[in-house]
């Protein structure tokens, strides 16, 4: 059974509500009701497509649409989730937002459908990068996120956010081309080694036959890609764009830049590494990723400890947690993969919060400068009291989501043999928690400026941050399991060479649950043998 | 049916937490007190049938994927003791914080808001949670969960100074509970389990390396050195969560876990009951040391319970190389310390309270002006020094019973006990000639115009007191 | 002249309009200059198509003489030809330093190149070290110059590079998959136009250095 349909909705309805921002445009200032309507309606349909596909790839596997140049796996399905997520939680945050910049006169109520045709544009360009199967169109739609999100980036038009987007696109479609150029040696090198060209293109066959591709010139592109993919993706030293765009931006296009578009970057490294594994082994990129990895973080957490604007903090952030999946990335493993999997996933959900907490920040106080933002818990709890929650989520702390990750990146790690490199990542994690403490005493606790006007934002603003939250909370407490599953496969599919998953039944696929995958250790049947005890109960086993 | 009590214990505070967000508030301290006491009476009633059942030791998962325990529950000796004693202190300190944080309160008017009695409940889920834990990512979870809500606890006044120690006590406490992670890691990576009872299965350098992690994670709960500094500023907070920090919560779960990990591990390596041992024989004469140039009652507070504590690792550890009543005497000393704690607490508020000040060199002559209050602090001081017969001189005599029995196969170990002999004496001395000034002579300015205690207060003292004076063999008979 | 040869030399000639590129001062020019450069790319294409047969190059050099040698050009000539170099910031580099960088840059190319093994660029190693050289002379434009419109260029630059090793190495490719990158370029280049555009009506200069609000 084809459900080949459910991918191209997915793009229709991007496209449409794209469509309907430009139109809404170019109608002006009366059309904003039916902008945001139709935006309301493609944020939602766009998630409840996601979610379908992604249950669709659970059942009966990977879905291909117009010639496998368009596919959903379980890999691209966390991300294509992840990006329909966000854009739906933050899409429904950009009501209240947006208004609110209306209404004090920031932006002009004509340029509302502006805001929205990009920000459906931005969605479409990051699902064709989860769901491209053609690694030039992989490209393509990458460059796409730049285009597209650089207007959001420039939105307000003022001097520091022309200035943000130039250096947002200027720095992006260059890094992006050495992508390009990595692609191009991977491809060319797969058309002439192949048997079959024409099928060179799709990234399916290159890791199928990823044994045939030369074996010099695949590190040189995995350099290149990992280079190019890692600007966008905010991994240090590619970085410098990072703090100015996503700061810059309107709260929640921020939220997407960080919590989505970054992660999305980093899928088409992950797909590359898969080709790489398949030639040359795991031990080049795995080195590359762990040198990249630590690095982010460690230039990222200092950084987020004396940073004073909020925005730019959170910035630094994104660059400290992606940080985190290369590193994860490279520690490899069924272990590694899949906190770098639920990492990107967790971290979108809490940057996701934070950012439009941030514009909370903004809305209610005018400014971004965490000197000046004092007392937020006392004029605006409910803000105060997602924001402090969101910040605790970030800096690692149970029960929120990126605890989970970051715990299982520190087993990888240790299982991998790094010990000293875990002690120094998780080092740092300790300072990024004190930097957000510190930030949460400052700014959110404390006595209020005087002349300050307390009350809440309406529920346009804090329904969708309620929402975000419990979201974080749960993927800290219990992650579901069709999350699991998905991401227990992804896991699956880049470690493997992916003709056992698809050679396989669509049975023998969805009862490849996440646990197995996850702890496929050696000696891991003596756990199940070895029921829990104390000095009270005799064990048995071991 | 014991595991049901065992998980509503933990469960109900996180439910009335959960419920603290919505209600009115008004509501909220009575939720607030209504589910820490449901939790205790639920630790009592698992405790009875417990006792009933004959002890026996289980264990229930809770959270299992694919054979691998994520959370579990273990009851046994020592869960079900720690957890009365925490379990109580912590009803009790609700109760108290009902009346507390009123806006009547003279030193710190304040009407409760609902985020005192959230973080307080959580503070009791967690503590219920991380003792009857039995896997490491169980510990590590809820270890992580009590850190926040000390954090949110200590700033709760908002003040600068208030809001640096919770900052403070949030990193030195994240930072030791890195060795946790560091121990599930091994664990895992070792037996593909995070049952603590797996410990056992592990061998060599990293059986020594888990129990290692866990011990610096001890170590910074339990505000031993080099992490002890969070402690003194914890004084900032609200004093009934400084009561609960001393006494029911933060400072047992780095001894809690420590114990947990040599109850769990079988033999221990050696390394590990040195490394113990040391650390607590330096932490004990560093917090001795302190007690010198204490003026207020809250300084004699922090530094006496950093010694205990010491005392404690120091009897784990002994347990830990071969002594075991080491362990008997450490983890009593964690149950009678609660009890003395307390009603130190208690005293300094009576001071505060009745003569308004806690300054030393200003109390003289309590025991003629404030005979109630003064007695209570004769028997607060002098079970911190271990006389008989204080609850803390059973705990305190069985640890150094169980340094000669190690010491049998390392003598070095006498050099430890009686080094540990001369600082109970050197207390000793200090808290008597203390009491002496602070009891005896012509009354000075501040006692002479103290009010009396309110009859609540020194029914709690005297209580406490009786408890203190009569109890201190009860956790030792029910470990033997 | 052989057909390699042809095609190398069209490589060469590449990279001298591409300096020429660089060190034209009036955008205006540089914007004739850069259709220049590209006609000579498409050229190229189709003495790469016609050597190997190959169809889709055709198409290819359709496609790109359409979007690099007419719209690229027309966007960048129609929206600055009233810019005057002397509005302009001085670039890092004097002309003759420029020179000398590319030919270093060429230099690191040939030899970056000499360790390739790829079958289809056994005899085309000159064109792959235009298509280097051009991505990297692209790059030392966007870094040493002061003047962001010429860092547009820079862009431009790069983009033919990575366009021309594309053809050399990958002209087996869906025509789609070229229109894609093709039109990306166009994209780019009109976004980047469009905050130039932008930036000089709030800044009131092309300046880089007058970009300095969001340092830390």
């Amino acid at each position: 059974m084809s459900a080949s349909w459910l991918l191209a909705a997915l793009y229709l309805t991007y496209v449409v509500a794209a469509a309907a921002g430009f139109i809404g445009r170019a109608i002006g200032a009366s059309a904003q009701v039916f902008v945001e309507a139709v935006h309301l309606i493609a944020v939602t349909l766009g998630l409840a497509l996601a979610l379908a596909i992604g249950g669709h790839v659970l059942v009966d596997g990977n879905i291909f649409l117009n010639g496998g140049w368009f596919m959903a796996d379980p890999l691209g399905c966390v991300f294509a989730g992840l990006v329909a997520l966000v854009g739906f939680l933050a899409g429904l945050y950009s009501i209240g937002y947006v208004r609110h910049d209306v209404a004090s006169g920031r932006v002009s109520r004509a340029r509302v459908g502006t805001y929205y045709g990009f920000y459906h544009l931005f969605l479409l360009t990051m699902t064709l990068a989860a769901t491209s199967n053609n690694i030039i169109l992989m490209w393509v739609s990458i460059e796409g996120t730049t285009l597209s999100s650089a207007f959001l980036v420039g939105f307000y038009q003022d001097r520091p956010a022309l200035e943000a987007a130039w250096k947002y696109v200027i720095i992006c479609t260059v890094g992006v081309g050495f992508g390009l150029y990595g692609t191009v040696l991977v491809f060319s090198n797969a058309t002439a080694a192949f048997a079959d060209p024409a099928s060179a293109i799709l990234w399916t066959e290159i890791v199928k036959h990823a044994a045939q591709l030369d074996k010099s010139l695949v590190p040189i592109a995995f350099a290149f890609v990992l280079v190019g993919f890692g600007t966008k993706g905010g991994l240090f030293p590619m970085h410098v764009w990072l703090p100015d765009a996503h700061s810059q931006a309107p709260s929640p296009a921020s939220a997407l830049l960080s919590g989505a578009l970054t992660a999305d970057a980093l899928l088409i490294v992950i797909r590359y590494i898969v080709i790489a594994n398949g030639s040359i082994g795991p031990a080049i990129p795995q080195t590359l990723l762990t040198i990249f990895g630590i690095l982010s973080i460690g230039v990222a957490a200092p950084v987020i400890f004396v940073e004073r604007d909020i925005k730019r903090l959170l910035a630094y952030c994104t660059v400290e947690n992606m940080g985190i999946i290369a590193l994860a990335l490279g520690l490899g493993g069924p272990l590694g993969i899949t906190a770098a999997l639920l990492h990107a996933l967790n971290h979108g959900l809490a940057k996701t919060l934070m950012f439009c907490g941030a514009g909370n920040i903004l809305i209610k106080y005018g400014t971004r400068d965490l000197d000046k933002v004092k007392g937020l818990m006392r004029l605006a709890p409910a803000s105060g009291a997602v924001l402090i929650a969101g910040s605790l989520a970030l800096g690692g702390a149970p029960p929120f989501a990126c605890f989970v990750s970051e715990f299982t990146t520190v087993v990888a790690g240790v299982e991998a043999g790094y010990w000293w490199l875990m002690a120094i990542a998780v080092l740092l994690l300790a300072v990024v928690l004190s930097g957000f403490g510190r930030m949460i005493g400052g700014s959110l606790l404390g006595a209020a400026p005087a002349g300050m006007k307390s009350g809440d934002l309406g529920p346009l603003i804090l329904v969708p941050l309620g929402l975000t939250l419990a979201l974080v909370l749960l993927m800290g407490v219990y992650v579901p399991k069709p999350v699991r599953q998905v991401v227990a496969q992804a896991t699956e599919s880049v470690l493997h060479l992916p003709q056992a998953a698809s050679d396989a039944g669509p049975g023998t696929r969805s009862a490849l649950l996440w646990p197995d995958v996850l702890f496929p250790h050696p000696r891991a049947g003596r756990a199940a043998s070895a029921p829990d005890g104390d000095k009270t109960a005799p064990r048995s086993g071991g | 049916m014991m595991t049901d009590f065992l998980l509503a214990a933990v469960v109900i505070p996180f439910l009335g937490a959960a419920l603290t967000l919505v209600a009115p508030m008004r509501w909220t301290r009575y939720i607030c007190v209504s589910s820490a006491f449901l939790s205790f009476a639920a630790v009592v009633a698992l405790l009875v049938l417990y006792w009933t059942a004959g002890r026996q030791g289980f264990t229930a998962p809770v959270w299992t994927v694919a054979g691998v325990t994520i959370w579990g529950v273990t009851g046994d000796d020592l869960s079900v003791l720690v957890a009365f004693a925490v379990g109580m202190v912590g009803a009790l300190i609700c109760l108290y914080s009902v009346g507390y944080m009123t806006p009547e309160n003279k030193e710190h008017p304040d009407v409760g808001r609902p985020r005192y009695f959230f973080f307080m409940q959580v503070f009791v889920g967690a503590m219920a949670g991380l003792v009857f834990s039995s896997t490491i990512t169980g510990e590590l979870f809820f270890y992580e969960l009590t850190g926040l809500c000390s954090w949110g606890l200590i700033g709760y006044y908002e003040k600068e100074k208030g809001l640096a120690g919770a900052l403070t006590e949030l990193i030195l406490t994240h930072l030791s509970s890195l060795g946790l992670y560091f121990g599930a890691a091994v664990l895992f990576v070792e037996t593909g389990s995070f049952s603590l009872a797996a410990i056992s299965d592990v061998e060599g350098w990293p059986k020594a390396a888990i129990l290692l992690g866990i011990l610096i994670a001890g170590w910074g709960k339990s505000a031993q050195f080099p992490f002890y500094t969070w402690l003194p500023k914890a004084m900032e907070a609200p004093t009934p969560v400084s009561a609960y920090l001393h006494a029911g919560s933060m400072v047992n779960i780095g001894v809690y876990i420590f114990a947990r990990g040599i109850v769990s591990a079988g033999t221990v390596p050696e390394i590990v009951g040195v490394v113990g041992a040391l650390a607590a024989i330096f932490t004990l004469v560093f917090a001795f040391a302190l007690y010198f140039p204490q003026k207020d009652i809250k300084g004699l507070l922090v530094y006496s319970t950093i010694a205990q504590l010491s005392y404690i690792f120091l009897g784990l550890s002994f347990a830990a190389l071969g002594g075991p009543l080491g362990y008997d005497g450490g983890v009593a000393h964690l149950f009678n310390h609660a009890i003395s704690k307390s009603l130190f607490f208690l005293i300094a508020g009576s001071f505060s309270y009745s003569a308004g000040t806690r300054m030393m060199p200003r109390l003289t002559g309590v025991i003629t002006r404030m005979p109630v209050v003064g007695f209570g602090f004769a028997v607060a001081a002098l079970a911190i020094a271990g006389v008989p017969p204080m609850n803390l001189f059973f705990s305190k005599f069985a640890i150094f019973l169980g340094g000669f029995e190690a010491s049998k196969a390392h003598p070095w170990l006498l050099v430890l006990v009686l080094i540990a002999i001369a600082e109970a004496v050197g207390t000793f001395a200090w808290f008597t000639w203390q009491f002496g000034t602070i009891g005896f002579g012509s009354p000075s300015e501040a006692v002479a115009e103290s009010k009396p205690v309110a009859p609540s207060m020194s029914t709690a003292i005297v209580a406490l007191s009786v408890l203190a004076l009569v109890t201190g063999f009860v956790p030792l008979m029910w470990l033997s | 002249m052989t057909g390699p040869t042809l095609v190398n030399t069209l490589a060469t000639l590449l990279v001298v309009a591409a300096l020429f590129v660089v060190l034209a001062r009036k955008p205006a020019h540089a914007a004739l200059l850069y259709s220049l450069q590209s006609l000579i790319l498409v050229g190229a294409f189709v003495a790469i198509a016609y050597l190997f047969d190959v169809a889709p190059l055709y198409h290819w050099a359709a496609t790109s003489f359409v979007t690099k040698t007419v719209l690229v050009p027309a966007i960048l000539y129609f929206a600055f030809r009233r810019t005057e170099a002397s509005g302009l910031p001085p670039p890092l580099l004097t002309p003759a330093a420029t020179v000398a960088l590319a030919a270093v840059v060429v230099v690191v190319a040939t030899i970056a190149v000499r360790k390739v093994q790829l079958p289809l660029a056994a005899d085309f190693k000159p064109v792959m070290v235009v298509s280097l050289s051009m991505i990297f002379l692209g790059l030392a434009c966007i870094i040493t110059e002061r003047d962001i419109l010429k860092q547009i260029f820079g862009y431009c630059l790069m983009e033919n590079g990575s366009h021309l090793a594309l053809a050399l190495l990958g002209h087996d490719a869906p025509e789609l998959v070229e229109i894609g990158i093709g039109s990306d370029a166009i994209f780019a280049v009109i976004a980047l136009t469009f905050f130039a555009t932008k930036i000089q009506g709030v800044v009131k200069s092309f300046d880089d250095r007058a970009l300095m609000t969001l340092k830390d």
